[in-house]
């Protein structure tokens, strides 16, 4: 029965439920079998891994218990506070460290905080119990009844589980106390209906930048933290619509189309490090693997003909060169960030050698320096001209393999194009 | 017709229209069929060069992989030029072939080859015969391009001297334009021309 206490769903948190509805659950699960419920408790990880459809609607009475997976973003569990009396203790003074260290490390908008929330409460719950009434439980329950039950819980943890995950635990219980301060929070986006009456400690305040109920009325560290990102948002909104105003008229060269009002994924620019030409993506890389100029012309600008080394993608049309050089290193990064798949992590051999722009790196993480790469010259043409060919095949491989690059950057990679890689 | 070949032509066609080259008369592009795939270029021969006051006539095709290839080019009117074939009206330019850039444009190519009229490359010919003649005999070389010039592309200079001597050769039976051919070849020696004619 106690084990099962710790794990009890935390249907009405915050909100407050009626001590007989508690109870009613809590010996339904108490049915269950608990050392079952003690493993998969200490996995940490439910056993099944279909996404329990209650919890993606905000709700499930099973809470840890539950069978089904609470994993909605496919990486870490989030837990749900299995902690009754922690989750709907009022804040007191004692907690409000904790509470600001945890608003602190997450974004700060409400919106965001409302989505994340541990706990989701519906509205009938809290339409259904006054305020008396739920401070009522508050007494009963959290304050008086579980509070010292879960101190004994948790030494029967240590018993069960091992020292190990008993420290586990523990912060675990820490991390869900800070998301019962967050559970404080008032969900309504504006002045709340119930004013006074409102089961919820705290309101926020309207944030006059982003026109967004998220400033906490006491929190300091809060205000300032959400009005230095606010700042910062509005700064980069500024800079994304100067981006689009200088590129949005800007034509390719070769297809004369305007690039800004091509579909999808053609609506790139391909940037070329050594002159100042606009051309898409599509139509540059297009011209520099046509096979049947020599490469001295395709690796040269179809307007002006300096020559360049590759072509960086990029979603607007970069003017000065501090954008421009801002630009290449990013490439240059986000290509050191990927495995060379020459290198194949120590497996193969890279014939770029210390010049690829791929990342040549052990399975265990380890950099590896493999030196210069071998030099294969061919005779050019029957005339005494030796022309690098390395130079020429290095910059075709970093082209043809990073076609999806933005895509990378901006988190919706797409692996489709990795065929391209394929092509030589 | 790949879809950006087409789309790019259109869009050159206007880019034409709208020069400054056509207001002054100096090139001038005009459709053939509908598929966008062919087209009739002209341009006006450039100020003193024998071919001042000519207009000529290219066959423009467009290749499917346009503008990743050049375009095809060509002489309709017959011009007598080092850098084009007398016979065929092909064209030896590097733009036109290997030297070619996807950013050209037929507004560029009209240009080039207007360039090309009044600065000759005879150390790169098409037409050998007429490189010999613009390199040992210039003089002989300004005369037969003007005539050639006035015949086919209504340039002003008239040389009636050219035009007895074509004629005595067609007296003869011999087609206007090879009777052209033939004395043009041979620096409008009448000796020589009949000699090759009937050899």
């Amino acid at each position: 029965m106690s084990t099962s206490a710790t794990l009890a769903p935390t249907i009405g948190a915050g909100g407050g439920v009626p001590a007989a509805e508690m109870s009613n659950i809590m010996s339904n699960l108490s049915a269950d079998d608990s050392p079952t419920a003690v493993s998969r408790a200490q996995t940490g990880m439910p056993v099944n891994t279909a996404i329990c459809r209650y919890f993606q609607r905000g709700l499930c009475r099973f809470g840890d218990m539950c069978r089904f997976s609470h994993d909605l973003n496919g990486g870490d569990v989030i837990h749900i506070s299995g902690n009754e009396g922690d989750a709907i203790k009022p804040s007191t003074s004692s907690k409000s460290n904790a509470r600001s260290e945890y608003l602190n490390s997450r974004p700060s908008t409400s919106r965001q905080n409302w989505i994340n929330a541990p706990i989701f409460v519906p509205k009938s719950h809290r339409s259904k119990y006054p305020i008396e009434e739920v401070s009522d439980a508050y007494a009963c329950e959290g304050a008086a009844g579980l509070g010292p039950i879960n101190a004994e819980i948790q030494k029967s943890w240590a018993d069960v589980v091992g020292g190990d995950n008993v420290a586990q635990r523990m912060n675990t219980v820490e991390g869900a106390d800070a998301e019962a301060m967050l559970a404080m929070i008032c969900p309504f986006e504006g002045p709340c209906p119930y004013g006074a009456f409102c089961a919820y400690g705290i309101h926020m305040e309207l944030c006059k930048m982003c026109d967004q109920f998220c400033l906490h009325p006491s929190d300091q560290t809060q205000r300032r933290k959400h009005n230095q990102e606010c700042l910062q948002q509005h700064e980069q909104a500024m800079e994304w619509s100067f981006a689009i105003a200088r590129s949005k008229d800007k034509t390719c060269g070769i297809c004369f189309d305007t690039i800004m009002e091509k579909a999808g994924r053609e609506k790139r620019f391909g940037i070329l490090p050594n002159c100042n030409h606009i051309f898409c993506l599509e139509c540059i890389r297009k011209w520099r693997q046509a096979k049947q100029f020599e490469h001295k012309i395709t690796r040269s600008c179809p307007e002006c003909r300096v020559s360049s080394d590759f072509v960086c993608p990029s979603a607007f049309w970069v003017e000065t060169k501090e954008e421009k050089d801002k630009l290449l290193s990013d490439y240059r990064l986000a290509l050191g960030v990927k495995d060379c798949k020459y290198f194949k992590k120590g497996d193969g051999k890279c014939p770029f050698g210390n010049k690829c722009f791929y990342k040549h790196a052990l399975p265990n993480g380890e950099l590896v320096d493999v030196g210069c790469p071998k030099r294969a010259r061919k005779l050019h043409r029957g005339s005494n001209d030796f022309i690098d060919l390395l130079d020429i095949y290095l910059w075709e491989f970093v082209e043809q393999r990073d076609y999806h690059w933005l895509d990378f950057l901006s988190g919706t990679s797409d692996d489709s194009d990795d065929s391209d890689f394929s092509e030589d | 017709m790949a879809n950006m070949a087409v789309s790019r032509i259109k869009r050159e066609f206007k880019e034409v229209m709208r020069s400054e080259e056509i207001v002054q008369c100096s090139i001038k592009i005009e459709l053939i069929n509908d598929s966008w795939t062919e087209l009739r270029g002209e341009i006006a021969g450039p100020p003193d060069t024998p071919y001042e006051g000519g207009k000529f006539i290219l066959e423009i095709k467009v290749p499917e992989t346009y503008p990743f290839n050049p375009p095809k080019v060509r002489f309709i009117t017959k011009i007598w030029h080092p850098n084009i074939s007398s016979v065929t009206g092909a064209i030896c330019l590097d733009i036109l072939k290997d030297n070619w850039a996807a950013a050209m444009t037929l507004r560029t190519v009209l240009l080039s080859l207007q360039a090309l009229l009044a600065a000759a490359e005879p150390d790169d010919p098409q037409d050998a015969v007429v490189a010999y003649q613009y390199k040992d005999k210039y003089p002989l070389f300004l005369m037969t391009a003007k005539h050639w010039t006035n015949v086919y592309a209504g340039g002003p200079h008239k040389f009636t001297e050219c035009d007895l001597k074509i004629q005595r050769l067609k007296d003869m039976g011999i087609d206007e334009h090879d009777a052209r051919a033939v004395l043009s070849k041979e620096n409008w020696d009448l000796e020589k021309a009949t000699e090759s004619l009937f050899s």
